[in-house]
């Protein structure tokens, strides 16, 4: 019994001194913008602006985010701690649906690397975090012209009028 | 003569100022774009601000930090994103993109200038600065101005139909009435 608990706490004290610079217990606040407007952008827009608190209290370390293959350090905010990533693509090629922005931490970034170079899984290594981003595309106007529709209606009344005063003179 | 001596005076030249910027293989050199990706620059909707660093040097930048000033915050609210952000490190031949969204107070002529980045071309050197792309003068119309010309207008066809209401139905309530009439007396016959 006390074998056990002294190799546990041996184990628990090497851990933690190992884990010096790994964030535990990662918890991200997340606020997420997406293009809403298509003649407010030309391309599609994501911003994600990230605050990241670990337990074992670590603080300014450097973060990078991966989304659909593109791997990018993490700017930070020069007034508060927050991080901020951002990615456009045109409206063409970025489809509505939900994207997932893979926050890695140093370690977790440089593994990242060695798989895509060594052309291997990327999604075998897991994240420090992950943040949804549900898009539904940009609001390019309405589906029909409401013109289009007043002119189909003046041609209808029309339409209607002119047939039935055929009908009363034939 | 004169076109040979104006010629070699220009190799010099650029031999100079590529020689000039130091040396290429070793220190780190930024550039960096300032767009702004509206088609329409509208008050109180979204203005998308988009800055593009590139890291055309041989090494890495250190200590990266962007800074606009140039959306006071008498015209301009900030909706997402920082003005002020910096970067650890950027590497060699690699880009970052940078995007903010603000929202403009007031509607008028506006002069999009640069931003400023500082960084470090390496550990030894010092800090370095450069200014962005500018954008340049951009017409920010009032929110009023836009919906009249893109705003779907309902409310105002809707009222349109129903003005033009009673010079269609009068006349054919008329009709209708005589019509109903006239069958019901062919009927008795």
């Amino acid at each position: 019994m006390a074998s056990t608990l002294l190799v546990v706490s041996v184990f628990l004290a090497f851990s933690s001194l190992v884990s010096g610079d790994k964030c535990i217990g990662p918890q991200v606040k997340s606020d997420v913008y997406t293009s809403k407007e298509g003649p407010m952008s030309t391309q599609a827009v994501f911003i994600v602006e990230f605050s990241l608190s670990c337990k074992n209290n670590l603080k300014n370390l450097p973060l990078y985010a991966e989304l659909n293959g593109q791997v990018m350090p993490a700017s930070r905010a020069i007034s508060s701690d927050k991080y901020q990533v951002s990615w456009s693509g045109e409206h063409k090629s970025v489809s509505s649906g939900t994207y997932n922005v893979r926050i890695y931490d140093e370690e977790g970034y440089a593994a990242l690397r060695k798989a895509q170079r060594s052309g291997g899984d990327t999604s075998a290594i897991s994240p420090l975090y992950t943040v949804p981003i549900p898009y539904s595309g940009v609001w390019k106007g309405p589906l029909v012209q409401t013109e289009f529709v007043a002119v189909c209606a003046a041609v209808l009344v029309w339409y209607l009028a002119h047939s039935t005063r055929s009908r009363l003179q034939s | 003569m004169m076109k040979a001596l104006s010629t070699v005076c220009l190799v010099l030249l650029l031999a100079f100022a590529s020689s000039a910027g130091g040396d290429e293989e070793s220190t780190a050199r930024l550039l960096v774009s300032k767009n702004i990706l509206n088609e329409y620059l509208v008050a109180d909707k979204d203005l998308t601000v988009e800055y593009i660093i590139y890291n055309v040097g041989g090494s890495p930048a250190l200590n990266v930090e962007l800074n606009d000033d140039s959306f006071p915050d008498s015209d301009f609210s900030v909706v997402r994103g920082f003005l002020k952000v910096k970067w650890q490190r950027l590497a060699p031949g690699s880009n970052v993109t940078h995007s903010v969204i603000v929202r403009p107070k007031n509607y008028g002529m506006f002069n999009f200038t640069s931003a400023q980045v500082s960084y470090k071309p390496s550990e030894a050197t010092d800090i370095q600065r450069v200014y962005t792309s500018a954008p340049g003068e951009g017409q920010i119309v009032s929110l009023k101005e836009f919906d009249r010309q893109f705003s779907p207008h309902i409310m105002d066809w809707a009222t349109f139909a129903i003005m033009t209401l009673p010079s269609i139905a009068f006349p054919w309530m008329l009709w209708y009435r005589s019509k109903s009439k006239y069958e019901g007396k062919t009927k008795k016959n």
